[in-house]
């Protein structure tokens, strides 16, 4: 069964459309990254999986409940961490996790939320304090500990390292690696591709409400046209008939910058008669191939 | 159901503040009212104040215009003053738009993202309303009776039991009444302040009419639109019974609001 499964979804604002026809399933234990612009839909889409907006057309399941008409089945194991933290200002640290933990109507080990201010150093004083002293990254470590304090099977995050300091944002990530490696979900949203990049098993990219690409990173990452330095031993004169998927993106004293996109055979048979004196070939980008889809749309 | 009751919990401890010192005041203002009556009614002063009275306030008071110009007038006036009635429907209209505040602020989508039914914020709102608002009326009246026990000089007429719980027990439905209409408003609203700037807005609005009304005959036709017709202190303060009419008058707006609010709450987006 999906952790979750989204089928025709669609939510429509007057005559704006905020999703359409959104079609996604997350796999078990896999953490999926959600990407996109901003007001490209990802935030209504989470929202429509917790229940706080109405879809216009199609359904959402979480685990097998339909989130509208099963949604205290559907939402009785989620953790959820909102894009911003709304809490009154005049409650302290602990009487925020003590109220969410006690409506998610599951016991949270004293040990499991130890441990998560112990990763995220919150220390109990901390806890103490009013919100109103804390800071932007504080509130951010605050919401972390409340979605995943009751070691939820499904963590859902809306830009979960907005406001984290690096290390911070490092601690997070070793987090999720625990919880992938116990076996929960995790669908998050994220602006950070260097963050998708590195802690996300497959991505799913929507734009303008609909979604345009669905793929695992190694995959996509065979997509990404590598960088392709060649060195002479000569100055040599780009060569007019360079193989597709090659692009020269400068020329410079005995060496060319190039971008490949598949495989190198056809490149380096292409060069095989020139004095080529030594070829460095960098790691593909996955960053470039999402901005692409990126820049697509905005054109 | 553990859930909805922690919530409550909650709610309780973030007004407890507000409520407390609210309740406090009131209670305090009958103490000053009773000491006020009671200085008033030993220096004989009732008869000439009566004497002082403008006309139109004469046509406002009716028959009541004896009653209300002695020692025990002076006490009820506690319960229709209009700084008290401002105060209770204001607590009310603050209390139930608290579930707009939560869904402004944001609040609102860390707690229902839990496995927890959209009726039972309704629920914790109404039974908040219903319970402080009650506080408030017990407060005065204790107030009232510590007062009376305290400042009312001997051999003075004091006001019935009867007639102080009528009073009470009536601004407490037109208290409720408002928080219905409150709730009502704020349950599809994202904007605290739209929501009872609007309800504050629609009491005062009915309350001129009501007021209008008494003195002004044309505007009698539309006075029933009123809620603030159904709460009469000075038909009680002459002796009529509390009339039950005017009693399910309130609680039906009260009801029909809070079954508004769980209709419109239920079916709306949470966003802000």
């Amino acid at each position: 069964m999906a952790p979750i499964s989204i089928c025709g979804l669609t939510k429509q604002y007057g005559n704006v459309r905020a999703v359409n026809n959104l079609n996604l399933d997350v796999i078990q234990g896999e953490i999926l990254g959600f990407l996109g612009l901003n007001g490209a839909g990802k935030t209504t889409t989470i929202r429509i999986l917790l229940d706080l907006l109405r879809p216009s057309s199609g359904n959402a399941f979480i685990l097998g409940h339909d989130c509208q008409s099963d949604g205290l089945q559907a939402r009785l194991n989620i953790g959820y961490l909102p894009g911003e933290m709304g809490i009154y200002s005049d409650l302290t640290g602990r009487e925020v996790l003590d109220l969410l933990a006690g409506l998610n109507g599951r016991a949270v080990k004293v040990s499991r939320r130890r441990d998560l201010q112990e990763r995220l150093e919150f220390p109990e004083s901390d806890l103490s304090r009013r919100l109103r002293e804390y800071s932007t990254g504080m509130k951010r470590k605050l919401g972390l500990i409340q979605a995943f304090q009751s070691d939820p099977t499904l963590l859902i995050l809306d830009e979960p390292t907005e406001g984290l300091d690096p290390l911070m944002q490092e601690s997070f990530y070793k987090l999720l690696v625990d919880v992938k490696q116990r076996g929960r979900t995790v669908f998050m949203s994220s602006h950070v591709l260097s963050e998708v990049d590195r802690v996300c098993d497959r991505i799913a990219l929507i734009r303008k409400g609909e979604l345009v690409l669905l793929s695992g990173i190694e995959e996509l990452r065979k997509l990404a046209a590598r960088p392709v330095r060649v060195l002479f031993a000569e100055d040599v004169p780009i060569a007019a008939g360079l193989p597709p998927g090659n692009e020269v993106v400068e020329t410079g004293p005995r060496a060319w910058n190039l971008k490949v996109e598949g495989p190198l055979g056809p490149l380096l048979r292409s060069i095989a008669t020139l004095p080529v004196r030594d070829i460095e070939i960098a790691e593909a980008k996955l960053e470039d191939v999402i901005l692409k889809y990126y820049r697509d749309g905005a054109e | 159901m553990r859930a909805a009751a922690l919530l409550f919990t909650y709610s309780l401890k973030r007004v407890r503040t507000l409520v407390i010192t609210t309740g406090l005041l009131l209670a305090a203002l009958q103490l000053v009212l009773i000491f006020v009556a009671g200085a008033i009614q030993t220096s004989g002063g009732f008869e000439q104040l009566s004497s002082l009275l403008p006309p139109f306030a004469r046509q406002l008071l009716g028959p009541a215009v004896v009653t209300m110009m002695s020692f025990s007038g002076i006490v009820c006036l506690g319960y229709f003053e209009l700084a008290v009635m401002g105060a209770l429907i204001a607590l009310a209209v603050t209390l139930a738009t608290v579930p707009t505040s939560e869904v402004e602020i944001g609040f609102m989508d860390l707690i229902l993202a839990r496995p927890l039914a959209r009726h039972w914020i309704i629920t914790r709102t109404i039974v908040l309303t219903m319970l402080v608002s009650a506080f408030m009326l017990a407060l005065m009246v204790a107030g009232t009776w510590i007062g009376l026990r305290m400042f009312a000089p001997k051999g003075v007429l004091w006001p019935s039991a009867t007639l102080i719980n009528s009073l009470a027990v009536n601004l407490g439905m037109l208290t409720l009444c408002w928080g219905g209409v409150a709730m009502a408003i704020g349950a599809a609203s994202s904007r605290r302040s739209v929501a009872g700037g609007a309800a504050g807005l629609l009491a005062l609005a009915t309350f001129l009419l009501d007021y209008i009304a008494r003195l002004w005959q044309p505007a009698e036709s539309i006075a029933w639109l009123s809620p603030f017709r159904y709460y009469n202190p000075f038909d009680l303060i002459t002796g009529n019974a509390l009339p039950l009419k005017n009693l399910f008058i309130l609680g039906a707006i009260a009801v029909a609001g809070f079954a508004a609010a769980y209709v419109l709450f239920a079916r709306r987006d949470i966003s802000r």
